[in-house]
């Protein structure tokens, strides 16, 4: 594991994985002075994403591939998202609204 | 007469084959947790009286950990890929060690945690408090899929670290099994927020 090469990438990701932490330690904060559900529910999920974006582009390594790879995986990917965000809350208002399911 | 052999053009993403089906397993997986995550966001949200059973201290204090741990985990896989790239065989083989050990003690902790639950009679379909059962359920299902995703990843770890020692795997599985590995700590940070944090006492 002393081995220069390997060492040295190790040596410049550790900010990032210092950077995530204090990420988790925000997150942590943020629940302790108590929001309303839903401002935390938001707030903690922005954070994830920052998080998930550093982790993407430098432990994935997507900041050294083709711009090509990301825009052929990852708009797909959030359209499914929102897609899935408009059939929860429909399935939600439908048990709400205690609409008969035949 | 031979049958003329197909043409064979370059990647245009310029990565091996086996990179790009992780990309694709990764990307649907992504969709699969956020289903089941957004699913629980509309229960957790929608009800008033949902459980909050997580004290600061063991729980989050544990969870907290466990993030650690796999943040650690994803540095050490860094210089095993590194290492690998760099025909470095020993050197990759104990950063993908030290990997998989890191794996182990998030598996352990995330058990004990379960077998404290289990033992407060949380169960998938059962609430202890007497509120929504909905909570067992989200909480072993979406900890359970994450749990899976890192037991598998170990395992890979184990397979891919001894065939690559002996020059059976090249740098392209240790870079591909990395990949993997990152996205299954990428799963965690949403997973410890929305799941332990969000239900913090």
């Amino acid at each position: 594991m002393t081995t220069p090469t390997s060492s040295r990438t190790v040596g410049l990701q550790l900010p990032v994985a210092l950077g995530l932490f204090v990420i988790t330690g925000a997150e942590v904060l943020i629940t302790y002075t108590h929001p309303a559900v839903g401002t935390l529910l938001v707030a903690l999920l922005g954070l994830a994403v920052i998080g998930a974006v550093l982790m993407l582009r430098y432990f994935m390594g997507m900041r050294n591939e083709r711009s090509l790879l990301f825009w052929s995986l990852f708009p797909y990917l959030i359209f499914a998202m929102l897609m899935l965000d408009h059939i929860w809350a429909d399935a939600h208002r439908v048990v709400q609204l205690h609409v008969p399911l035949r | 007469m031979s049958e003329p052999s197909a043409v064979m053009e370059a990647s245009p993403f310029g990565i091996q084959s086996k990179k790009l089906a992780m990309w694709l397993f990764i990307i649907a997986d992504a969709a699969t947790f956020g289903a089941m995550l957004f699913a629980y966001g509309y229960l957790r949200v929608a009800n008033p009286d949902w459980p909050r059973p997580f004290l600061f201290s063991p729980t989050i204090l544990d969870s907290i950990v466990m993030t650690a741990v796999l943040l650690v985990s994803c540095v050490t896989m860094v210089g095993a890929v590194s290492a690998a790239r760099g025909g470095q065989v020993a050197a990759a083989v104990r950063w993908m060690w030290a990997t998989l050990l890191l794996g182990v003690a998030f598996t352990v902790l995330h058990l004990l945690e379960w077998s404290s639950m289990i033992g407060e009679g949380w169960r998938p379909g059962v609430n202890p408090t007497g509120g929504p059962v909905q909570f067992g359920a989200s909480y072993f299902s979406i900890t359970g899929l994450s749990l899976g995703h890192v037991i598998a990843g170990v395992v890979a770890l184990v397979v891919v670290a001894r065939k690559f020692a002996r020059g059976r795997l090249d740098a392209g599985h240790v870079e591909t099994t990395g990949l993997y590995w990152q996205f299954v700590t990428l799963v965690w940070l949403f997973v410890f927020p929305l799941v332990y944090l969000l239900n913090a006492r």
